[in-house]
């Protein structure tokens, strides 16, 4: 062991002389941050207390709070959004537990199946739902006056109801609860059932007192995700809810963006969803407080499947039974839609049309320009977005940063802004000329009418759920296998990119997919900031559907789902993201 | 080689401060453990001097060199520092070889260089046969060699320990001391070992820092710390001792539940509250006889006692209520309500001076 | 309209977005125009000009599949000029081009509208190019002809009742707007938005004009299917998901018919609002040559009676023969267009709207 001489041995002099970037880096990803979350939030807000010449004014809240034609939004709203998080939390819990924790037969395909609705665009599944709910010419209720024979114009749906609007947010926001719920599962040890079993206690009792309770913040988080998302969504009710004649909050900000555009009294109106969105999150934060169930260390075995004995099959079958809903019954309507001359008859092979098709690739001059937009923003905002929230949720984990915290509060921040509401601010923080403050002049920033502004609306918007996926992802690499890194010489940025990155790999593939999908069906705030030359598919899809183009929205919409499959099916391939995964849970 | 020096070291969180002026030298070559209860500001001792975190006051200093002070810190891989983690912190994509390979790559080598030192180090921990393992399929002893080698092929300036062996079963512990201890003579690096158990601490270190509160409570070579703890916390903490307490009669001795006893350690001031260090075996145990007891016994009732194989744990209680603990031996039985004579051997029992 | 002084024009409105951030409106240059230009023809030079930009960028109110398919008459009439058409409703174009011009995106080369009144304000604020094509100079009569040359009618359509054969009995047949009242009717009818689409825009200020306000604040009270395009509900009674619409494009109906739905017009006995929609280059236009050639030739007996023919509309060129068997509009009774009247009330004709029927 002497031969290892230690006057042979480099000692890291050289690290010692070069310069350590990491400090410039780190700033430079918090500047950004205050950039892509503080601009626009700061528009919305001066707006917010403005009168249409720039003066000071609470006339705007005054104007919202006092009219009635906004009350009702507000009220529809939260009526939604309470109704769609307790049907997201009652269907979508109990299948994460099936999935995870039960014998039931085919839960991959379950897995799979909620993923295919999750890539479902909400708008894209009220369209579909039109088709098939609709009161007069919707397939379902055409089906059931040809089972019943009821009257012409009796129906059994009306999709556009509050009912329907409810119903349809659901189907497209549950994957977010079952994600959550099935994950959590996922991660508690199968020992601290098994300690419950051993100590007497029935599969049920097991459930009831050790399985739900460590599951409860996933699904309280689920809820308010659902909650939110409901809240905020623009698409479905823009679709279901103005044809019945009433507004939700967004669908009201959006029309008040119609001729002559009023974005004071927009950014007015959003306040109330900002307040409500943090006083939940506090909320959220408050009564789980420190109850952190996460598992850390020790080794802990796969958790052993609860039996269902005879129920296994009837489980499978109700689950199924539900997927019809966002996946089987929609994707049914649409493909009826695309090849059909009229979407409201069922085709058969003499009625089997190709015209859609043709129109939508031949003849719609949009379509081309419109798919190569929206690829390219989403592979850019899913790689950008992605290595943005890997490092801000890096910083904040590892508190590497003084300020970590509101590096953390500003990542997280954009949840409470409605797309819609963030696509003004960005409007108005990017288009305007020259500013002059205090003196100082201002360069105009015109980023309108690029794919710029796009980017940096997508990469806002998703920038709080992608944080949080990696943020947890980084909480499971624990920091000592880092500092292992950087005391054997590796600067934080080496240690990173040779540790923390390889670790994360799954959830960083994870993360992009996420973002990738997101932006594809992200429709609220492109509503506000395409131009012609920028316009993306959600945008033209939603434009078609104004007009009534049942047909071509159902081909592109179909298309869309096909590539976006295509794109996660293939990320996943990435080698090693599988069996990296594994290895880092050990 | 250099040795390295805390120099008033202190780090607050908030309002409180887990370590609170600390000042220590340790020489070049030395292995100095950071011996204390969890909460006592080891590991953030041992934090602080591997720059993961900065210190609120004074300044840690290596060779010449100040690497740490509340303006500036070295980040830590430029310390020349190396670290063995109480996870053992072994990177899961990385198989033995790999990771033990990693901070020679960070330092430039060239391949041949570092497969020649990887291949060295691992015969020295005897895991040549692993080399190509990943973490996940070595046993518990064979990663904490795989870390311990990986924290020494880059021959650290200094060698960082924190609490290395926790996560090992008993037997394994025993076995990994005298691991560290022969890998520690061979190297002779300065080294840093933090722990809780006083066992380890006795076997590894050269200098034993018994910590409390945030602060150095007594520094000292192993025997120091055990045959002569200068505060009640130590003498708790290391080697089980009783800790009894009296009123000083004049400059040696202290009159404990009535009886004068004879001590030794330091120079008593009359009329104060004195305690008194005895360790459980340094009592002989009688069953009380008639008369008056022989000088530096003490009066008591067997409360309890157990038969341990090699001895037996007596609890005697005094006439004031206190409770003597005594390791008899294993031969000599006395009935639990039965009163005892317990002898104090004066050259055994140390006055503490807190 | 008491408050028309002081109430800000729709051009101040239309910045006021970017305005007050940055303090300063981002205006257009005034140009008064004194007269219409000479009458242009089709030169040769004119689509070599054309062809080196090669595309044009035509933004259009027209149910899109029309649009899309006069922008491929005029590609296979004049190859390597590609149209991009940009379609939304009327209303939905004047927000988006007043946005992008200011914000100094100037990418709308040629455009059509169905809210005449637009066309006031765009020439007033100096955003139109006088073009006039020897078409319009020699076949156009003076009310559907800017008499400064900026713009020309390019289509002429009414916003009818129609309703789907299967649903509503002959004897049911509504004769007229107010028939429509009925409380039969409830929940049967669809309806487009004046907030979205010039026509309905248009219609709405006629049918409120000359049947009053009360007749929508009762029509409110019906139930109405409300959708945005005018060309959407001709769609939803084809579909059979409503029985009625109430307003809409004449010419969606007409295709629908040809495409074999159950369909039938009716010309209201209170009048039927007839919209005309125009056309125009832009000043600023990124292709001037490309939507000068576009707009030319789209005034042509060619494509006016191409536009008659596959889109059913109405054209205001002399020559254009309308559509075989359709009622001729000198047979219906009309509503009286008024693009001046339509500009000073697009507001305040919103916001009743939208008082009336919530959204």
């Amino acid at each position: 062991m002497t031969r290892l001489a230690r006057s042979t041995l480099v000692q890291p002099e050289a690290t010692r002389l070069r310069l350590d970037l990491s400090g410039p880096v780190l700033a430079l990803f918090a500047a950004l941050l205050v950039i892509l979350v503080v601009l626009p939030i700061a528009w919305i807000a001066i707006f917010a207390f403005s009168t249409k010449d720039g003066g000071v004014t609470i006339a705007n809240f005054v104007a919202i709070f006092g009219d009635a034609e906004f009350q009702e939004p507000l009220v529809t709203t939260l009526v939604i959004a309470i109704s769609v998080g307790l049907i997201c939390c009652l269907v979508a819990a109990p299948m994460g537990w099936l999935v995870a924790r039960s014998d039931m037969p085919g839960r991959r395909l379950v897995r799979t199946l909620v993923t295919a609705s999750f890539v479902t665009p909400p708008f894209l599944g009220a369209i579909a739902w039109e088709l098939l709910a609709a009161p007069n010419s919707g397939l379902l209720n055409q089906a059931w006056r040809a089972i019943s024979g009821a009257a012409p114009d009796h129906h059994l749906f009306n999709i556009y109801s509050l009912g329907g609007v409810i119903f349809v947010i659901s189907c497209y926001t549950f994957p977010y609860v079952f994600v959550l719920v099935a994950n959590a599962l996922d991660r508690i040890p199968g020992e601290l059932e098994d300690a419950s079993s051993m100590l007497g206690a029935r599969s049920w009792q097991t459930a009831r007192s050790i399985t739900i309770p460590m599951t409860l913040p996933a699904i309280l988080a689920g809820v308010l995700v659902a909650f939110l998302q409901a809240m905020n969504l623009f698409g479905s009710p823009a679709i279901l809810a103005i044809p019945a004649g009433f507004h939700t909050m967004t669908t009201k900000i959006w029309s008040l963006f119609q001729f002559p555009p009023k974005p004071e009294l927009a950014a007015a109106a959003a306040l109330p969803l900002l307040v409500l969105t943090i006083v939940l999150l506090r909320a959220q934060s408050a009564i789980l407080g420190q109850r952190s169930y996460a598992v850390l260390g020790g080794k802990y075995g796969a958790p052993r499947p609860v039996r269902l004995g005879a129920w296994r099959w009837p489980a499978l079958a109700i689950c199924l039974g539900l997927m019809l809903l966002p996946v089987f019954l929609p994707y049914g309507a649409l493909f009826n839609a695309a090849f059909s001359k009229v979407p409201s008859k069922l085709i058969t092979w003499s009625t089997l049309s190709l015209h859609n098709v043709h129109f939508t690739f031949f003849e719609l001059s949009q379509t081309w320009g419109v798919m190569r937009n929206t690829f390219l923003l989403a592979v850019l905002s899913g790689t950008v977005g992605t290595l943005l929230a890997l490092v801000i949720a890096y910083l904040v984990a590892r508190r590497a940063v003084r300020g970590h915290r509101w590096l953390g509060f500003l990542a997280t921040a954009p949840i409470a802004i409605p797309g819609i509401v963030l696509g003004v601010g960005l409007f108005l923080a990017y288009t305007r000329s020259w500013l002059s403050v205090a003196g100082v002049d201002i360069p105009p920033m015109i980023l309108y009418g690029t794919l710029w502004i796009l980017l940096i609306a997508y990469l806002t918007i998703e920038l709080p759920a992608s944080y949080q996926q990696l943020g947890s992802a980084i909480q499971a690499v624990h920091p000592e296998l880092e500092e292992a890194s950087r005391i054997l010489g590796a600067t934080r940025l080496r240690a990173l990119r040779e540790i923390t990155a390889p670790l994360l790999l799954s959830g960083v593939v994870a993360t992009w997919c996420f973002i990738f999908v997101a932006v594809v069906r992200e429709l609220s705030a492109a509503v506000i900031l395409f131009t012609s030359d920028t316009k993306v598919l959600s945008v033209l899809i939603f434009d078609l559907k104004e007009s009534g183009d049942l047909g071509a929205i159902a081909v592109l919409g179909l298309m869309m789902l096909a590539i976006t499959t295509a794109v996660v099916w293939l990320a996943n391939l990435i080698p090693g993201a599988e069996a990296r995964r594994q290895a880092s849970q050990m | 080689m250099a040795s390295v020096e805390l120099r008033g070291l202190t780090k607050r969180f908030g309002a409180t401060a887990a370590v609170d002026n600390v000042s220590l030298t340790i020489g070049d070559g030395n292995l100095v453990c950071l011996l204390g209860p969890s909460g006592c500001g080891k590991t953030t001792t041992l934090r602080l001097i591997a720059g993961f975190i900065e210190p609120t006051e004074g300044e840690i200093v290596v060779g010449e060199r100040v690497i740490s002070s509340p303006r500036r810190t070295l980040p830590p891989e430029q310390r020349m520092m190396s670290m063995i983690f109480q996870s053992y912190a072994l990177w899961p994509h990385m198989t033995a070889a790999e990771n033990v390979a990693y901070g020679l790559k960070i330092r430039g080598l060239d391949k041949a260089t570092v497969d020649a030192r990887v291949k060295a180090i691992l015969a020295v921990a005897r895991l040549e046969a692993l080399a190509g393992r990943y973490p996940s399929e070595l046993s518990g002893g064979q990663q904490q060699r795989v870390s311990l080698a990986r924290a020494l092929v880059v021959e650290p300036e200094t060698l960082l320990m924190d609490e290395p062996l926790s996560n090992l079963d008993a037997n394994l512990r025993e076995e990994m001391r005298f691991e560290i201890r022969r890998l520690h003579d061979q190297f002779r690096t300065t080294a840093v070992y933090v722990t809780h158990d006083q066992a380890e601490a006795m076997t590894t270190a050269d200098v034993i820092a018994v910590m409390n509160g945030g602060r150095i409570e007594q520094l000292g070579s192993p025997e120091d710390v055990y045959e002569r703890p200068v505060s009640e916390f130590v003498a708790r903490f290391i080697g089980a001792s009783n800790v009894l307490k009296g009123q000083a009669i004049d400059r040696t001795q202290v009159a404990i539940a009535g009886v004068p006893v004879a001590t030794t350690g330091r120079a008593l001031e009359p009329g104060r509250e004195t305690a008194v260090a005895v360790r459980q075996h340094d009592i002989r145990l009688a069953p009380a006889g008639s008369g008056e007891p022989p000088a530096n016994t003490l009066r008591g009732v067997v409360r309890r006692q157990v038969f341990l194989g090699s001895s037996r744990d007596y609890i005697v209680e005094m006439q004031d209520g206190a409770e003597v603990r005594i390791a008899a031996p294993a031969d000599q039985s006395i009935t639990p309500g039965s009163a005892a004579w317990m002898h104090l051997d004066p050259e055994r029992c140390r006055a503490l001076t807190r | 309209m008491r408050n028309n002084i002081r109430r800000p024009s729709r051009r101040t409105v239309l910045t006021g977005a970017a305005a007050v951030a940055a303090g300063t409106a981002a205006g257009w240059p005034r140009v008064s125009i004194a007269q219409s230009p000479p009458a242009q023809e089709i030169t040769p030079a004119l689509i070599e000009a054309a062809k080196k930009e090669g595309k044009v960028n035509y933004y259009t109110s027209v149910e899109i599949k029309v649009a899309e398919r006069i922008a491929k008459l005029f590609e296979a009439k004049y190859p390597g000029i590609a149209v991009k058409v940009e379609r939304s409703g009327a209303e939905r174009n004047y927000q988006r081009i007043g946005q992008e011009y200011a914000s100094k995106i100037y990418n709308c080369d040629t455009l059509n509208s169905s809210d005449a009144a637009h066309f006031i304000v765009w020439k007033r604020d100096g955003l139109l190019e006088p073009v006039v094509p020897v078409d319009v100079a020699q076949h156009y009569a003076p009310e559907f002809k800017d008499a400064d040359g900026t713009y020309a009618t390019w289509r002429v359509m009414l916003s009818a009742i129609a309703y789907n054969k299967t649903l509503v009995k002959p004897e049911d047949v509504p004769k007229g707007f107010r028939d429509l009242l009925d409380p039969k009717w409830s929940g049967k009818m669809v309806k487009a938005h004046p907030s979205y689409s010039g026509t309905i825009m248009t219609a709405t200020h006629q049918t409120a004009r000359d049947l009053g306000w009360e007749y929508f604040e009762k029509l409110a009270l019906q139930k109405i299917m409300q959708v945005q395009s005018a060309a959407d509900p001709p769609k939803k009674i084809a579909l059979g998901e409503r029985a009625l619409m109430v307003d809409g494009g004449d010419y969606v109906v007409s295709i629908e018919i040809e495409k074999g739905a159950p369909l039938e017009l009716v010309y209201p006995v209170e009048g039927t609002p007839l919209i005309t929609g125009p056309s125009a280059v832009m000043k600023r236009a990124p292709n001037p040559n490309a939507a000068k050639l576009f707009y030319l030739w789209s005034f042509t007996q060619e494509a006016q009676q191409a536009m008659v023919d596959v889109g059913a509309l109405r054209s205001a060129h002399a020559l254009v023969k309308d559509r075989p068997g359709r009622t001729a509009l000198k047979d219906i009774k009309l509503m009286r267009e008024n693009a001046a009247e339509v500009e000073k009330q697009a507001d305040d004709i919103k916001k009743r709207y939208t008082h009336y029927f919530k959204v």
